[in-house]
């Protein structure tokens, strides 16, 4: 009886957190170099086919920046550059990336300034 | 030769000017009601799946907001929210969330 009990607990534990992968900020810090090129340098912009500055990561939400990522990966999001970055990333190299850029809160003392 | 330097000087100094329309963010503040139910009420959403939009770079908003209307970007939510909106409208809606503060960039 116990046993079925927690296995069923566990089932419900499962079902709630379904397919997101768990992002590592630490091991994020390792996949971003790629990234960082354009989004690691404050009013950098796109050249081509339109010109505006590249979003700001630091502080994203990490689901957000996940399913971003995938919608260029789809082509849901038509931009070549982010296309061909992601094309090669697993589900758990987008996890990983958007648990670095979640981590980059604006803290409240930079809030002030 | 020198008809073509002064050329280039003229649309180098004129490229400033391409950026120079830009958004009213005490307008945009007025019309962002319908923003604020997922993007929160301060550009912060209290959502996982929903961006941050406070502090991002109003120019990004404003591309991102037409992609939506155009389809280039294919959210039915955004799509919805983006269709009845104009130009200026989106650049009123991006200066304002570009005026608050939350994203960052860290190198």
């Amino acid at each position: 009886m116990r046993p079925a009990r927690i296995l069923a607990a566990l089932a419900l534990a499962a079902a709630a957190f379904p397919a997101f992968a768990a992002g590592d900020a630490a091991a994020g810090k390792n996949k971003v170099f790629q990234c960082q090129g354009c989004h690691g340098i404050s009013d950098w912009k796109t050249a081509f086919p339109e010109v505006y500055r590249v979003p700001k990561l630091g502080g994203q939400k990490a689901e957000y920046l996940v399913a971003a990522m995938n919608a260029y990966k789809k082509g849901e999001r038509d931009f070549a550059t982010m296309r061909a970055m992601v094309a090669d990333l697993s589900d758990q190299d987008m996890a990983d990336i958007a648990a670095y850029y979640a981590a980059q809160a604006v803290t409240t003392a930079e809030k002030k300034k | 030769m020198r008809i073509r330097l002064l050329a280039c000087a003229l649309l180098l100094a004129a490229s400033p000017l391409a950026f120079a329309a830009s958004g009213d963010a005490s307008v945009g503040k007025k019309k962002s009601g319908p923003c604020a139910a997922c993007h929160g009420n301060e550009g912060v959403s209290a959502s996982p799946d929903f961006p941050n939009l406070a502090g991002q770079y109003a120019d990004y908003l404003e591309v991102a907001m037409k992609h939506y209307k155009v389809g280039k970007r294919k959210n039915p939510i955004m799509a919805e929210q983006v269709k009845n909106l104009s130009n200026k409208d989106m650049m009123d809606l991006a200066a304002y969330f570009a005026s608050q503060r939350a994203l960052s960039v860290k190198y």
